[in-house]
């Protein structure tokens, strides 16, 4: 390497000094120095998502970013949600969620996915369904629809506040009615279809307008 | 694909940023990244240096005085869509801000590096316009004021000197009867526009349009002034049927291209009703401001 240069990384809470060229991208140190391969890499024009890590709280494209512009800060990648107190030493809430409401096919896009899903509840810990849907956004998945993804995340926020109402609630109370819990089954959320079948595809998608004539 | 092998600099003052311009042959300048990235990756830039601006710390404000609002050159598009001052009043910038890419793009991306990239795609440029703003560059010889109307050139080029750093946008701030709204097609979230129009409006005391400034988005080589529909507007009584002429006016000054995403009648007739809406936000915003002054 012609001009290297040192910098340190706090990923997961863990401190690590590598030696890295200017050119090197943040998701290549991450895969490549510290072999966390959890960090996917799914294009090359900064669309996709994949490769989204939480850099100082934010969510941030680690392939839109050169290793040396992340010296000094803090990381989170998908490895490191195992470790938080809310995991209880297993899987992270919305790891969980994921799991319970089908989030995944393939699971190329989940680490990105969930890293937006953590930045986004660590800001908005009752999010409603179009501030999820704003917060992945910038995460594409060519396999599930979104639908379950969606859910996926609600299943975390409700998940994340029983949680914290069980260690002594900080947490304010969630202001959803019962009605619009999804975990039930068969019941309509905002007006969508839903068969009731658990882990179904999400049915029919409502011909909803977001962001007004933007879609 | 990986970039080529540059050597980097990390300046932390603009005057070390721009010795370093003026002394350095083959450069570039590195901000949000978020264009700049992707263009050293497919080796669209093969630069022999690259100079990192982020770590110049007084780059990094968003903030009005008594005569503009001033945006420095490491004001991150997110930094606009949270600002509390942007959401009171530059109506314009509150609509622009969510709509530009998504929220990870935004946390990097600088308003200021847009600009420069002059993408005819890209969404400040109308706001810019339509606000009548400046561009401020510092270069060997001292700064430099680019009103916005000459700023930009062709697609990607702009009149911003190679040996300067654009260091503030700035807009007037807005007078007691002014409001301001940007309107984006696109065809799914975190895309680039396929049309958009900004469009504010100064009102005078009697309710009659004694300023209009429309800027389009994806229509021509360059963002635009649509300054027929513009010079339409100024004297008038805000209204349906004015806006209607002036969606039209603005429609027959654009100069869209056919893609796959739309010919270009369609996008003409988009920029139609697009610049119809905003204008009637930016009137209506107009009026807010009026009456929360009158009180
Ligand atoms: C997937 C994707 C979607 C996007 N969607 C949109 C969209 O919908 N609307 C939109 O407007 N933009 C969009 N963008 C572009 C985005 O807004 C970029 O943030 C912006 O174009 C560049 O800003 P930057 O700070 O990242 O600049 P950089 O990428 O760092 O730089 C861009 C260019 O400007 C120059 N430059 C930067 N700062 C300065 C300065 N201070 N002085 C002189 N030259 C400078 C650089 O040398 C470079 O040529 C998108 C980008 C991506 C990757
Ligand atoms: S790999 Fe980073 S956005 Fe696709
Ligand atoms: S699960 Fe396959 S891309 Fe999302």
């Amino acid at each position: 390497m012609t001009n290297a240069r040192e910098i340190t990384l706090t990923v997961n809470g863990t401190e690590h000094t590598i030696e890295v060229e200017p050119r090197q991208l943040l998701v290549h140190a991450i895969r490549e120095e510290l072999d966390l391969t959890g960090t996917h890499i799914g294009c090359d024009t900064g669309n996709c998502g994949a490769c989204t890590v939480i850099k100082d709280g934010e969510p941030i494209k680690s392939c839109l970013m050169f290793a040396t512009q992340a010296d000094g800060s803090e990381l989170m990648t998908v490895e490191g949600m195992e470790d938080l107190p809310e995991a209880r030493g297993e899987l992270h809430p919305l790891q969980e969620g994921f799991r319970e409401e089908h989030g995944l096919q393939c699971g190329y896009c989940t680490p990105g996915m969930l890293m937006s899903g953590k930045a986004l509840l660590d800001e908005n810990p009752d999010p409603n369904e179009d501030e999820i849907r704003e917060a992945i956004s910038g995460n594409l998945c060519r396999c599930t629809g979104y639908q379950n993804i969606v859910r996926s995340i609600e299943y975390a926020a409700d998940e994340l506040e029983s949680v914290a109402a069980a260690d002594g609630g900080e947490r304010p109370t969630d202001s959803r009615s019962a009605s619009e819990t999804r975990s039930d089954g068969g019941v309509a959320v905002d007006g969508e279809f839903d068969c009731g079948v658990e882990n179904c595809c999400g049915g029919p998608t409502t011909d909803r307008e977001r962001g007004g004539e933007s879609e | 694909m990986k970039p080529a092998q540059f050597e980097q600099h990390e300046p932390e003052t603009v005057e070390e940023a721009v010795s370093l311009l003026e002394s350095l042959d083959d450069r570039a300048i590195l901000a949000g990244g978020q264009s700049m990235v992707p263009m050293l990756r497919f080796r669209l830039a093969v630069p022999e240096t690259v100079i990192d601006i982020n770590r110049i710390e007084s780059l990094d404000y968003l903030e009005e005085d008594d005569e503009w609002l001033r945006i420095g050159a490491l004001a991150r598009h997110a930094d606009v869509e949270e600002s509390e001052l942007i959401a009171e009043k530059y109506g314009s910038f509150a609509d622009t801000a969510p709509l530009v890419a998504d929220p990870q793009i935004r946390n990097r991306g600088t308003v200021a590096g847009a600009i420069a990239q002059a993408d005819p795609k890209g969404d400040w440029g109308s706001v810019l316009l339509a606000h009548e703003g400046e561009v401020v560059a510092q270069g060997p010889d001292g700064e430099r004021v680019i009103p916005a109307d000459d700023f930009f050139l062709l697609p990607y080029d702009t009149t911003l000197d190679e040996n300067e750093l654009l260091t503030e946008l700035r807009v007037p701030v807005p007078a007691d009867r002014e409001g301001s709204a940007y309107h984006k097609l696109k065809r799914k979230v975190g895309d680039y526009a396929m049309a958009g129009s900004a469009a504010r409006l100064v009102l005078d005391e009697d309710g009659r349009i004694e300023r209009a400034g429309i800027g389009l988005t994806a229509v021509d080589i360059t963002n635009v002034r649509a300054t027929d529909a513009e010079a339409h507007l100024e004297g008038e009584r805000p209204g349906s049927e004015l806006f209607k002429r002036a969606g039209e006016l603005a429609a027959e000054q654009s100069n869209p291209e056919s893609d796959e995403h739309g010919d270009a009648d369609y996008k003409e007739r988009m920029v139609n009703v697009l610049t119809q809406r905003a204008l009637a936000d930016a009137a209506e915003r107009a009026g807010l401001v009026k009456r929360r002054v009158s009180q």
